[in-house]
């Protein structure tokens, strides 16, 4: 803790924080144009600029930490001088474009020449002529770039991509792609989030509306686990339709950060008329159901109303990714003594140690490679990264790759915690099942040479914070139950937090509050966003069409178990779940309603939904409904032996979705890139006997599927990747992610 | 002193306006009066003034080609908005006012411009470019004005009769004898960017994993955060960008991308730092190297002189994998003679001699005879330490028995070992003996505790001591004791400091009656090495200096025989390895040049690059303004005594993350630009 004064003011800041930190968080404002929370200073500004007593010239508050006592004056005539003077400075040869660019309204170059009053070109210097960049989904253009650098900061430091950088050239200066001649990255769309005026804007949104025509709409995003906080923007169609549509999504940069299926992905809205006849056939099919089937894309409270029909009509109820995925937290409970694993997004933002294991994260989950990003970078930590396929997109980030061979996780696993656990107090039983693993068995099984374990404890050893990984590869393992034990007895007997990756944005609701069944087919079966003899939802060609995710309020349960609201962007004009469950007997005035009688004995707390903040604080203060209670259960699981390890051999193929897609939802957007392929390297060709641009087909997880095969250099091993965001009720999080395929070619389009 | 019309340099006012040639007043600074032996210089500008050598210089003109210059210097520029418009601004004025088209109201801009650049830019070379420009606006206000007042271009305005060489240097970049851009690897850093802060320091220095760790460091003494609080830890923030390329197996970060090949070849003789620095520009350049190394590892005498615990052998390699990735070509256990080298002559374009100094020489005592067993030139013993211990070569069965070791690797236990010296070579002879289980390691030092923390660093000798090393301070040998040629004893000398009654340097005298006898095993003399020339054909007769060393004149690297070079300790006598990496850096750019024309000579770079290092950049006396003195220098963890001094792991750990960056956070990105007009 330091003590010093602002103005006179005492303040007090902490160590490591710097003196315009301690000054926002004092409440005393201290102008900035490049000042980004997240990331290190880019300190190319140089409005932040401060006075004190222990220095003559003026020092910069963004990258001084105070010294003890330091007298600081953040207002004085000087100040405001140079401070003028730099905005005078940016404003020279500045575009006069206002009336068009799409920053208009919410640009900080306007505002802050408002605030210091420059009225006019005060300094002249020759223009230069600067053409426009398209980058597909982005433009750029450099007349309009102040060249703070936030973007070349969030892009490196926070995404991982490393995809732009500053050519430096003085007042010729721009922003380019990094070694590349056009945009290489995963369109996250960071930069332009960051990007304090209209340079960097989305190529779709450009022209299309005015910052304050549009309408903010606080919600969740429905792609992935992580449950980001976005806003939809709205506003009329067009002027001969009134009806609203999202024009883009925007997020709170400052604290949070998106990717680019949340950012570009938005237009999944589908609308619908009210049809009785139809309604009424939905209510037959339901009351007279054995079963419904649904996705993990629904709300709690729609989870809540399933729950309800279950109870109500006696029915089942089918999610088989959601059911993994709780009894492979009822097996990690069992050893940890909690309901739910004791990791999170921040925790793993803040590790200097982190494994990975069993899982494609940069596209399963984008938010957890940009919290792995931030640890490396910003705590330079090491991570490990333990998966049958190498991913190009980590390589900056990881330190150790670990191959293993497909099937084999509960092997290294066993092998990681037996490592990992050398020096905890562990009793006598389970030093016994460590003693007796057959490591030599497991070692040559795996693929995975007892050195790498060896690096391992070494890289980890000097870690303070470490953050275990569990991806979805595992949850659908046959020998889930024992891995779950495992991972558990990491978190519990050493420093190791952990942090599963659920599939879906609401697989961990769906778990906490519908009691599944089996899913082993049979007739009458209802489909929600599902197959079924009956079809209703919003995804696929449904017989009853329901709102989409970004039509509805509710909640959904994030991979920080953290309940997060969501709220309608457009309009639905059809019926509800809660219109069918009102049919059926059940009671509400709105699906809402249900949100306050989530079950308490699974951790909700009985708030209301209108009771749910839904938004950041402005020092980044999480206000976004409520962490769930973490609920103590009872212990009573030991370690199962550990099986023989299977063997895959010949052409394997990995479900797994290309950058920005995940799900049926993301597939029928307009901007995302709907790359389809069964992509491979020259060695799985190979193996299949097949070449670039070759048609194939294949039976994957039951179901036959034709795709074009496609060479990816950047892959490597006989281990193909297969898209499954594309398949409306596909196989999506069902089954276990490899697989062993014939496949049969048909032809070759090119 | 250097005769000047004009100067404000550094403070001074010097104005010999209007007085006679020889009623001159002199300037007091080493400024470059004559750029090169073909060319006087009209006048020098720079980051602390302005200095005028004859009365005809365009002034308006020449701020206006400074003001030019600090745009054309992009990579220390465009990274703020006073410097980057500010700059612009400054250019576009001064140029309408030289061409005759200026306004009373520019001078007011200028000033006003100037005045914010110098409060608020990134870095010194923003904030001090107004300087010389202020000074020549004041000082000579009347030739301004009248650009202004009668439209018309300054005098030699449309006269290409001048040239304008300008060089961005820092005070750091300066000392540091391979010049490397440390405020640029500095940046990187603090920007989190490791693989632009490896490409800055590779630009000059290709081996930053080796230099990131045993680099004395002189810039570190030329830092100008000095004059605020404590210097930056410029040399670990080194090993940030090195680690990220290892760490995460990226190929290798060059500084520029290799030129195809220009069809020319270059012998290089030895692979220690200055033959692998050597090589790694000439290919670079598309120079075809080949490098011949006479041990059978590579590294020179970083590999088999500086231990694993202070150097780890798998991160030099990485350092050397860097040069081998360039398609330099290796050839070990080749040691040159006279005869390949006559050989090379005609074989090769050019030839680089970069063999180092590795004869270990005598202490002086009486009975200093080599055939002593247990005695033991600090070389060969380093040598037989870390070829065990760093590649498993173990010691020859003659060597064994040479040295009285019972095993095949350097055992010391229940010896007694006494090192000579004071200097680096000296304390990892200690320090490797600690390790190798001696009974009692002992350094004696001619001179006092001080001198020997200045002559190495402060950890270096602490360390030592934490892990048992006994030194006797202002003490000599004087004579070893023998029995059959086995060596039992010394005499050891105690000398004392007697001040000089005159006023002069104290004298060391030896403290009459105060000798002593010691027992020990081995005594190795690490005082000092020498070159072996042997390999240079005697008819070549290629000069040498007063030290037995290979002369060239210290700028171009080239002997007195056409075509052979030499860089590095074998030149200079025993130095740093950075002082062999900047000297083999030059030497290779004037190679590739002189591969391909025949001639010898400097880019304008390295003329001022010489230059400057004689005005020298740094000034300790310099007041630091718009920086809060009082955040500490950061230090990394380092292993307990206990837990290194039985075993080879490194022993510091390198910054973490959290300290790297506080420790860039320090950095002021001291650039500045300087300019001759010639």
């Amino acid at each position: 803790m330091i003590n010093f004064t602002i103005n006179g003011q005492p303040v007090i800041a902490n160590k490591g924080e710097t003196i315009l930190q301690a000054a926002r968080k004092a409440g005393f404002y201290i102008p900035t144009m490049c000042y980004l929370e997240k990331t290190t200073p880019c300190a190319s500004c140089r409005l932040c600029v401060v006075e004190t007593d222990k220095t003559d010239g003026l020092i910069l508050s963004c990258q001084t930490p105070p010294t003890e006592g330091l007298g600081v004056t953040i207002n004085s005539e000087r100040l405001e001088q140079e401070r003028t003077n730099i905005m005078r400075l940016y404003d020279v040869n500045h575009p006069l474009e206002c009336g068009v660019c799409d920053k208009s309204g919410a640009c900080d170059l306007q505002n802050k020449t408002l605030e210091f009053g420059v009225s006019a070109q005060h300094f002249s210097a020759k223009d230069q002529h600067r053409a426009i960049e398209h980058w597909g989904m982005i433009n750029y253009d450099p007349a309009l770039c102040i060249l703070c650098e936030k973007c070349v900061h969030v892009c490196n430091e926070i995404i991982g991509d490393d995809a732009i950088t500053l050519q430096f050239g003085g007042y010729k200066s721009a922003v380019i792609p990094k070694n590349s001649e056009v945009l290489d990255c995963t369109f996250c769309g960071e930069c332009i989030a960051v990007c304090p005026v209209g340079a960097l804007v989305s190529s779709d949104f450009q022209y299309t509306a005015n910052a304050w025509e549009l309408s903010q709409i606080p919600a969740t995003c429905v792609h992935c686990s992580a449950g980001c906080s976005l806003t939809y923007e709205v506003k009329h169609t067009s002027t001969t339709n009134a009806n609203d549509r999202i024009y883009r999504v925007t997020n709170n940069f400052e604290h949070m950060t998106l990717c680019g299926a949340g950012r570009f992905g938005f237009d999944f809205d589908q609308q619908s008329e009210k049809n009785e006849a139809e309604f009424t056939k939905a209510v037959e099919a339901i009351r007279n159901a054995s079963a419904i089937r649904f996705s993990a894309l629904i709300t709690n409270e729609e989870a809540m109303i399933l729950q309800q029909f279950k109870k109500m009509l006696g029915i089942k109820l089918y999610n088989e990714e959601a059911r993994a995925y709780q009894s492979f937290m009822a097996a990690y409970a069992s050893v940890s003594g909690k309901m739910g694993f004791g990791g999170s997004l921040d925790a793993i933002k803040q590790s200097d140690g982190i494994i990975v294991v069993g899982g494609r994260i940069t596209t399963d989950n984008p938010v957890v490679r940009y919290a792995m990003t931030s640890a490396a970078r910003h705590n330079g930590a090491k991570v490990v990264y333990m998966h049958p396929l190498e991913d190009t997109l980590l390589q900056n980030v990881v330190t150790q790759f670990v191959k293993y061979e497909v099937g084999t996780e509960e092997g290294v696993i066993a092998m990681l915690a037996s490592t990992l656990l050398q020096d905890a107090d562990i009793n006598d039983e389970m030093r016994k099942f460590f003693a007796d693993l057959d490591e030599g068995y497991l070692c040559a099984e795996s693929n995975v040479g007892d050195e790498e374990f060896i690096r391992i404890a070494k890289s980890m050893g000097r870690a303070k914070r470490k953050t275990l990984i569990i991806g979805s590869d595992v949850l659908n393992h046959k020998r889930a139950a024992n891995i779950a034990r495992l991972c558990a007895m990491i978190e519990t007997y050493t420093e190791f937090s952990v942090v599963v990756v659920a599939p879906s944005v609401n697989t961990i609701g769906v778990s906490l509050i519908c009691d599944l069944d089996a899913d082993n087919g049979g007739d009458g079966v209802v489909g929600y966003n599902a197959a079924g003899e009956y079809t209703m939802g919003s995804i696929g060609d449904v017989m009853l069409k329901l709102p989409s995710l970004n039509s509805q309020e509710g909640t959904f349960v994030s991979i920080n178990h953290q309940v997060l609201p969501t709220n309608v962007a457009v309009a639905f004009y059809g019926y509800t779940l809660n219109d069918l469950a009102n049919a059926l007997g059940l009671k509400s005035a709105n699906t809402i309603d249900y949100t306050a009688q989530l079950p308490v004995a699974k951790g909700f707390n009985g708030s209301s939904f209108d009771d749910l903040g839904n938004f950041y604080g402005p020092l980044g203060e999480d206000d976004r409904g409520y962490i769930l209670e973490n609920i103590d259960v009872e212990i009573g699981g030991s370690l199962e032996e550990i099986e023989d390890l299977p063997e895959f051999n010949g052409t394997v193929v990995y479900r797994c979705n290309p950058v920005n897609q995940f799900n049926a939802y993301t597939a029928r957007t307009s901007q995302l890139e709907k790359e389809a392929t069964l992509s491979g390297s020259a060695q799985f060709a190979a193996a299949a006997k097949i070449t670039d641009g070759d048609k194939i087909q294949i039976v994957f997880a039951g179901e036959m599927q034709e795709r074009i095969f496609k060479l990816d250099a950047s892959l490597k091993g006989t281990i193909a990747l297969v898209p499954a965001y594309d398949v409306a009720y596909g196989a999506m999080n069902e089954k276990y992610r490899f697989e062993k395929v014939k496949i049969m070619r048909m032809g070759n389009e090119s | 002193m250097s005769k000047v019309y004009f100067s404000t340099w550094r403070g001074e006012q010097i104005n010999n306006i209007g007085k006679a040639d020889d009623a001159w007043e002199k300037s007091a600074y080493n400024l470059p009066l004559e750029y090169n032996e073909h060319a006087h210089s009209k006048a020098f500008i720079g980051w602390d003034g302005v200095a005028l050598f004859n009365p005809d210089v365009d002034v308006v003109r020449l701020a206006t080609e400074y003001a030019a210059q600090y745009q054309v210097y992009s990579e220390a520029c465009g990274r703020c908005a006073p410097g980057r418009w500010g700059g612009r601004i400054l250019y576009d004025l001064l140029d309408k006012i030289a061409r005759g088209e200026g306004a009373v109201s520019d001078m007011d801009h200028l000033k006003e411009v100037s005045k914010t650049m110098q409060e608020t830019s990134k870095c010194e070379i923003g904030k001090t470019v107004p300087n010389p420009l202020l000074d020549l606006m004041t000082h000579f206000e009347s030739e301004f004005m009248a650009c202004i007042t009668e439209q018309k271009p300054s005098k030699h305005y449309h006269m290409e009769d001048t040239n304008y060489i300008a060089k961005i240097t820092a005070p750091c970049m300066d000392a540091c004898p391979a010049h490397v851009d440390i405020p640029a690897y500095i940046e990187g850093v603090r920007d989190l960017r490791f693989d632009d802060s490896l490409m800055a320091t590779r630009q000059t220095m290709p081996l930053a994993h080796t230099c990131g760790r045993v680099c004395p460091h002189p810039c570190e003494t030329e830092c100008r955060r000095t004059n605020l609080d404590e210097p930056i830890s410029i040399m670990e923030l080194k090993r940030l960008g090195a680690d990220y390329e290892t760490d995460h197996g990226f190929g290798f970060f060059h500084p520029s991308e290799k030129k195809p090949s220009i069809g020319k070849k270059v012998a290089v003789i030895g692979a220690g730092p200055a033959g692998l620095t050597g090589a790694y520009y000439l290919a670079l350049d598309g120079v075809d190297v080949d490098v011949y190394e006479e041990l059978p590892v590579l590294g020179g005498e970083v590999a088999v002189g500086v231990p694993e615990y202070r150097m780890p052998i798998d991160k030099y390699n990485q350092d050397i994998e860097a040069v081998r990735d360039l398609g330099v070509n290796f050839i070990t256990n080749s040691k040159v003679n006279a005869d390949m080298m006559r050989q090379f002559e005609n074989d090769y374009d050019a030839v680089l001699v970069a063999t180092g100094t590795r004869i270990s020489k005598k202490v002086y005592c009486d009975n200093e005879r080599p055939e002593i067993q247990g005695y033991w030139g600090a070389i060969d013993f380093l040598d037989k330490v870390n070829l065990q211990v760093k590649y498993d070569i173990m010691v020859p069965e003659a060597d064994q028995k040479r040295h009285m070791l019972p095993t095949n690797f350097v055992d010391l236990t229940g010896k007694t070992l006494v090192c000579v010296g004071g200097g680096f070579t000296s304390m990892d002879v200690v320090r490797c003996a600690i390790r190798a289980n001696a009974k009692k390691v002992v350094m004696l030092y001619r001179r006092d505790e001080a001198t020997i923390i200045k002559n190495t660093t402060y950890e270096e000798y602490h360390e030592a001591v934490e892990e048992g090393v006994e030194f006797i301070f202002h003490s000599a040998v004087a004579k070893m004791n023998d029995e059959n040629d086995v060596l039992k004893s010394l005499i050891v000398d105690r000398y004392e400091l007697v001040p000089d009654p005159n006023g002069g340097r104290p004298q060391l005298e030896k403290i009459e009656g105060a000798s002593f006898e010691m027992e020990c095993d081995y005594l190795i003399p690490a005082v000092s090495q020498s070159a072996d020339l042997k390999l240079i054909p005697e008819e070549w007769e290629i000069e040498r200096t007063s030290w037995a060393t290979i002369k060239t004149n210290g700028k171009d690297y080239m002997t007195s025989r056409k075509g052979i070079f030499a860089a590095g300790d074998c030149e200079y006598g025993p130095m740093t390895i950075v002082n062999a990496v900047g000297q083999a850096k030059r030497a290779a750019s004037v190679m590739a040049r002189y591969v391909q024309s025949g001639e010898i000579t400097l880019l304008d770079d390295e003329i001022m690059e010489d230059h400057l290092r004689k005005l020298k950049v740094y000034d300790k006396k310099e007041k630091i303004q718009g920086w809060l003195p009082g955040l500490p220098r950061q230090h990394s963890e380092v292993l307990t005594p206990d837990e290194r001094k039985d075993n080879n792991r490194e022993v510091k750990y390198g910054f973490t993350q959290e300290e790297a960056l506080a420790e860039a956070e320090r950095c002021m990105r001291c650039y500045y630009i300087a300019m001759v007009a010639h």
